[in-house]
């Protein structure tokens, strides 16, 4: 039922990990969520995928991951065509989707459990992963003891725990006050950059789409569609103070322009 | 930074009994309790109530004495009924979360299933007794089958709707994973369930209890309806209420059962629960090869 499971490291280097073309997706038949969406993402890239509501962005991940069907055109993840949720692509959602009868050590676990039993080095696999993202003295704690910015740091250790060398993230901390939003962003860098997977981002937050991306597609509604890609050149690691500089600046008007293009 | 369930010891359940907001309302209520005891003794003593029609206390109190003590009559009846009610309730809950299980499954077999289910449930349930009593006979199984019929509704309809009502972004997130049916079922759905299911078990336990009451009431040879039916028929008044105490015992019983399985299973709704269970999962996770 899966594909096989590849290195981290991505299939061929050089080449794409993700491949669309002309990808659209139609609902009920009428309702274009997304048009004609052409675009590549390369091993280790992380793209920020940015627009306001409608614009095809969750669309375009949720197809990504395997969980909805493309209506017209191409999509390939690692050279396969998309269909079914495979084990080398995982997810994160806005809200925590952490079940709240298991532990945070049982939720990080959850992948694995479904694919084999769990053994002892699954365990320690997971507690380092748990303590990766802050919660080490959590990890027998349940969800609803926890805050939710700690709860959304457990389902990012579930999704490192799949082992997936694709990250999907919907609007992964969307939910949380900007406080904790702006420390998980810095954390989430950090993290992607040790693991090196490649990393698709959705956000509504055009600051977040550029400090944290190589690439921010720019998307736009009615109907959904890619508008623009700009290529983020900003030097790595980055700091919060990137945000106060000039060519950052001038990269969010860039890409707001191409919001007010669209809109006239 | 944590919301809930931060270390520290609480006190002892015992703790309560120094408390003096605690205290005070226990000593209104005894007050309240007994001096309306009193007045109904009073006035019972004074011949102002007809004891064929509403005994005093002390005449229910011997009468309850009697029965549990002097002929010790009432434990085989008490059993009987206690039986009924139960195995009602087993096969009852049986099939109402089984067939829950089918209709949350398969949008077929809840688009062909459950109008019956509703069906049944606007027929009054008590009604069915003659028939019933017809097609089981005059023992233990007409009343068995009657408290599983009115048991079956509010564990089918809690349990459904318990079941469906599965958060989107979970369910993706198991499809995501590539979690089988059997997978998103037993790991997601049921445990999503548990309360729903359990809340329809509260209601039904009682409901059960009923059930085998009024079967016994249209016609039995033992069974704490028929011992109740037969101090009534004498007019013995004071002994029918002191069997009527018996079944609020037998309901209060029951339920506080049903209510410690459901603290058990469904811990995560109960703060005070958390810490226990989370050292045992740490314990087993330790344990693990």
């Amino acid at each position: 039922m899966y594909h096989e499971t590849r290195a981290a490291d991505g299939a061929d280097p050089g080449g794409a990990v993700i491949l669309g073309h002309g990808v659209s997706k139609l609902f009920g038949g009428t309702v274009v969520a997304l048009e004609g969406a052409t675009f590549t993402v390369k091993p280790r890239q992380f793209i920020s995928l940015v627009g306001p509501s409608g614009c095809g962005k969750s669309t375009l991940l949720r197809m990504i991951a395997g969980l909805i069907e493309p209506s017209s055109g191409s999509l390939h993840v690692h050279g396969d065509p998309v269909g079914k949720p495979r084990r080398d692509v995982g997810m994160m959602f806005q809200r925590p989707t952490l079940m709240a009868w298991r532990t945070v050590l049982e939720n990080v676990l959850l992948p694995t459990e479904l694919v084999r039993k769990v053994t002892a080095a699954d365990r320690d696999h997971a507690l380092e992963l748990i303590e990766l993202v802050g919660l080490k003295d959590f990890a027998y704690a349940f969800p609803s003891q926890l805050s939710g910015g700690m709860q959304q740091r457990a389902s990012l250790a579930r999704l490192l725990q799949t082992g997936a060398d694709v990250l999907l993230l919907d609007e992964p901390f969307g939910a949380l006050d900007e406080f904790t939003r702006e420390r998980l962003n810095l954390e989430l860098l950090r993290i992607v950059a040790q693991f090196g997977r490649t990393t698709l981002f959705v956000t509504h937050n055009i600051q977040e789409a550029i400090f944290l991306a190589d690439e921010v597609f720019v998307m736009t509604p009615r109907p959904g569609r890619i508008a623009g890609i700009v290529e983020v050149p900003f030097e790595r690691p980055r700091d919060i103070s990137l945000m106060q500089t000039v060519p950052f600046n001038e990269m969010v008007a860039e890409v707001r322009g191409i919001f007010d293009r669209d809109n006239k | 930074m944590i919301a809930r369930g931060a270390p520290g010891r609480k006190p002892a359940r015992w703790m309560v009994l120094l408390d003096p907001v605690f205290l005070r309302r226990l000593a209104t209520h005894v007050l309240i309790f007994t001096s309306f005891i009193a007045v109904w003794e009073w006035a019972g003593q004074t011949g102002r109530l007809n004891d064929l029609i509403m005994p005093a206390p002390s005449a229910i109190a011997a009468a309850i004495w009697r029965m549990y003590v002097v002929t010790g009559e009432i434990y085989w009846h008490f059993f009987v009924t206690m039986f009924e009610a139960v195995s009602g309730f087993v096969i009852g809950g049986v099939i109402g979360l089984g067939l829950a299980i089918g209709a949350a499954l398969s949008l077929t077999f809840r688009r062909y299933v459950a109008p019956y289910a509703v069906a049944l449930n606007v027929t009054p349930g008590i009604a069915v007794t003659p028939i019933f009593i017809a097609w089981f006979g005059f023992g233990w199984n007409s009343k068995i089958a009657l408290a599983a019929l009115i048991v079956f509704f509010p564990i089918f309809v809690n349990s459904l709707s318990g079941l469906l009502r599965v958060d989107r972004d979970t369910e993706e997130l198991m499809r995501s994973l590539g979690a089988s049916k059997m997978q998103t079922f037993f790991k997601l759905m049921l445990p999503n369930a548990a309360p729903m299911i359990f809340a329809g078990f509260k209601v039904a336990i009682t409901t059960a209890l009923v059930g085998a009451i009024v079967a016994e009431f249209a016609s039995a040879t033992e069974g704490i309806g028929i011992m109740m039916q037969r101090y009534a028929h004498r007019l013995d008044i004071a002994a029918s209420i002191g069997v009527l105490i018996s079944m609020a015992l037998m309901g209060l019983l029951l339920f506080t059962l049903m209510e410690v399985a459901d603290r058990r299973t469904v811990f995560w709704l109960r703060p005070e629960r958390l810490e226990q269970v989370s050292r045992k999962r740490r314990r087993r996770l330790m344990a693990l090869k």
